[in-house]
């Protein structure tokens, strides 16, 4: 594809707009990170470098058990949601159907409903079922609001894979099983790494839908820094908020480097983004 | 390489494939020789790729069987059929490098690892494509991706290869080199190659036998020269190369095609009195000088003169609304003032046994 004819001059206007924009968005997390290390307990002021809030993280057992909980919430939200969206997705790619259509749509729904009313939706459904509601909940509401981000990226991969490989690969000697696990899924990988990490840090951080659906005890890191900053925020909180950016920016890394690592043609990150086509 | 073994690679019996009430494919019966360079030929549509994937087994037919070394396949899935593809879009495993691609077929086989690396050795330097081994296909030109996918299958020496327009996606020279290593390939090896085309060049330079579906039928089947010289329908006729094609009518060893041209026919015999039917006669077999005595001759107009390098191409007009295709070869002799212009009187002449009657 031809790539589009790129301006040679730089309008001065675009530049201001755009170094104005991501300071906006860049300076107050700067600002978060950088008084995570503040000596003293101010948010105004910094006096000083000390990694005494970092301590007091590690040795704040209630916060690290609610860090335990978000990375398990996560992780298990990201394998649940990547079989079954994988699954849906092969269902609405291959299976073509009137009902299929409406089916697929019907995925998409979570991707623009409000959070909150499917938080809300959540609650209802467990509490009239008579769930108690704990990390399971959390997790069951995560992969239900996930999934569509894993059959959405997954599927746009399928559709660029002509059937004929797997005719191929079956041509060859290989079962219809044989031919997924050989020829579909490597060549699925680069979006399967690319949701997963997606839906690891959409979970991760995720508060809305953890609030209404966590119980008391562990509380997600997002809903339990939420209910501390009601009684002042401490500067631990910047330390959490430093450390849950760290995470996030390396799964990003990790997103753009394992498909380099796996010598794919494009990065998984490119399936998100629409990326740079050949 | 095994030795060509006698008796058909390939046999259709009454193969027939209905596509949403649309029959693609009509009661087909073939028979394909083993050691044989077959090619289906026809316009996209007529049912030779579905052909090709009922014989594969990507396709189930709706009536029919199809038969590969004599043994009946028909309901067995393509895994367990002796018979491999080259895809038109070649199929190559991106995720794998040329020699996993290559000894794809032989791993699935479960044939042991020092086997499959001699054999995928061999097929490489037979495609020379030896010094690409680690490449993924992402890394070849189009020609060496396609060479690729020939080995891939080749190597597992099945019963029929089969071909479906595998040169498409080449450009015109390297397509014409490729006919040639192809056709050697196969002499090399002597597999079965099943050859799916709407190419007629491709068809007739590299076949043993034709065969011209149209329709879901096969039209003609022959050698090459057969189909060329003695087109048996006026679609095979007009599909392969071109022809002069004049309707008239039969009468006593001639078919009038106006009352002032009358074309001998002799040798015809099938055809009574009265009978509606078509000429054929090729471009290349009219002449325009040198007659010899046997030659049926006729007065003619030059409408236009069209140089093509090697060749002109003349339109003559022998009549009323009878225009003939005349193609010259632009011998040593031949400068341009030799050539004739639109409104030149000219002589053309043909040998009677070159004027074919189409039913």
């Amino acid at each position: 594809m031809a790539r589009a004819k790129k301006l040679e001059r730089k309008p001065l206007v675009a530049v201001v707009v755009t170094v104005l924009f991501f300071a906006w968005l860049y300076v107050p997390i700067f600002a978060v990170a950088l008084f995570s290390f503040n000596d003293k307990k101010s948010l105004s002021a910094f006096s000083g470098f000390s990694t005494r809030w970092y301590v007091d993280f590690f040795h704040n057992e209630a916060l690290l058990e609610s860090l335990r909980a978000s990375l398990l919430i996560a992780l298990v939200s990201a394998v649940g949601s990547l079989v079954l969206g994988t699954m849906l997705a092969f269902g609405l790619e291959r299976v073509r159907s009137r009902r299929g259509r409406v089916v697929g749509a019907i995925t998409l729904l979570p991707l623009v409903t409000p959070e909150i009313v499917t938080g809300v939706a959540a609650l209802l459904v467990f509490t009239g079922a008579g769930l108690k509601l704990g990390l399971d909940t959390v997790i069951l509401a995560e992969i239900t609001f996930s999934i569509a981000y894993v059959t959405v990226i997954v599927r746009g991969r399928l559709a660029s894979f002509p059937l004929e490989v797997e005719e191929a690969a079956r041509d060859l000697g290989c079962t219809p099983w044989q031919s997924l696990r050989l020829v579909t899924l490597p060549a699925l990988v680069p979006a399967l790494i690319a949701s997963g990490l997606l839906v690891f840090a959409l979970v991760f951080d995720d508060f809305v839908l953890a609030f209404f659906t966590t119980g008391v005890d562990p509380q997600p890191l997002p809903v339990r820094i939420y209910s501390s900053i009601r009684f002042g925020v401490s500067p631990a909180i910047n330390a959490v908020g430093t450390l849950m950016l760290l995470v996030s920016a390396l799964l990003i890394v990790a997103a753009l480097m394992l498909p380099r690592l796996f010598k794919s043609r494009s990065s998984s990150l490119d399936l998100i983004t629409g990326g740079e086509r050949r | 390489m095994t030795p060509p073994t006698t008796g058909h690679a390939v046999s259709l019996r009454g193969l027939t494939k209905v596509f949403g009430g649309q029959t693609v494919v009509d009661a087909l019966d073939l028979d394909v020789d083993s050691g044989e360079f077959f090619s289906l030929l026809g316009p996209s549509g007529c049912g030779k790729t579905t052909t090709l994937r009922m014989i594969a087994g990507f396709s189930d037919p709706t009536a029919g069987q199809v038969l590969v070394g004599g043994e009946d396949v028909t309901s067995t899935p393509p895994h367990r059929r002796d018979v491999n593809t080259v895809f038109q879009s070649y199929a190559l495993f991106e995720h794998l490098d040329v020699r996993r691609n290559v000894g794809f077929g032989l791993r699935r086989k479960g044939i042991d690892k020092g086997e499959i690396d001699q054999r995928v050795g061999e097929m490489l330097e037979l495609v020379e494509l030896g010094d690409r081994v680690r490449d993924r296909p992402a890394q070849l030109s189009g020609g060496q991706r396609q060479r690729v996918a020939l080995a891939r299958a080749l190597i597992n020496r099945p019963k029929v290869l089969l071909l479906d327009e595998p040169l498409a996606a080449l450009d015109l020279k390297l397509r014409h080199a490729m006919q040639a290593e192809l056709k050697s390939i196969q002499r090399e090896v002597g597999i079965t190659f099943l050859f799916v085309t709407h190419d007629q060049d491709e068809a007739l330079s590299m076949s043993d036998r034709v065969a011209i579906m149209n329709g879901g039928v096969i039209e003609q089947c022959g050698t090459p020269e057969d189909v060329y010289e003695n087109p048996t329908s006026v679609f095979a006729a007009g599909f392969i190369g071109t022809s002069n094609l004049m309707p008239g009518v039969y009468a006593s060893g001639t078919v009038a095609v106006t009352s002032d041209l009358r074309i001998p026919v002799p040798g015809h015999t099938t055809s009574v009195d009265g009978d509606q039917v078509s000429v054929a006669i090729r471009p290349e077999k009219i002449w325009m000088s040198d007659f010899t005595p046997a030659m049926v001759q006729t007065p003619g107009t030059i409408v236009s003169t069209s140089y093509h390098g090697a060749t002109t191409q003349y339109l003559v007009s022998v009549g009323t609304g009878i225009t003939l295709t005349v193609l010259e070869q632009n011998l040593p002799r031949m400068r341009a003032d030799d050539r004739w212009n639109a409104g030149d009187r000219v002589e053309i002449g043909w040998l009677p046994e070159h004027a074919v009657v189409l039913r």
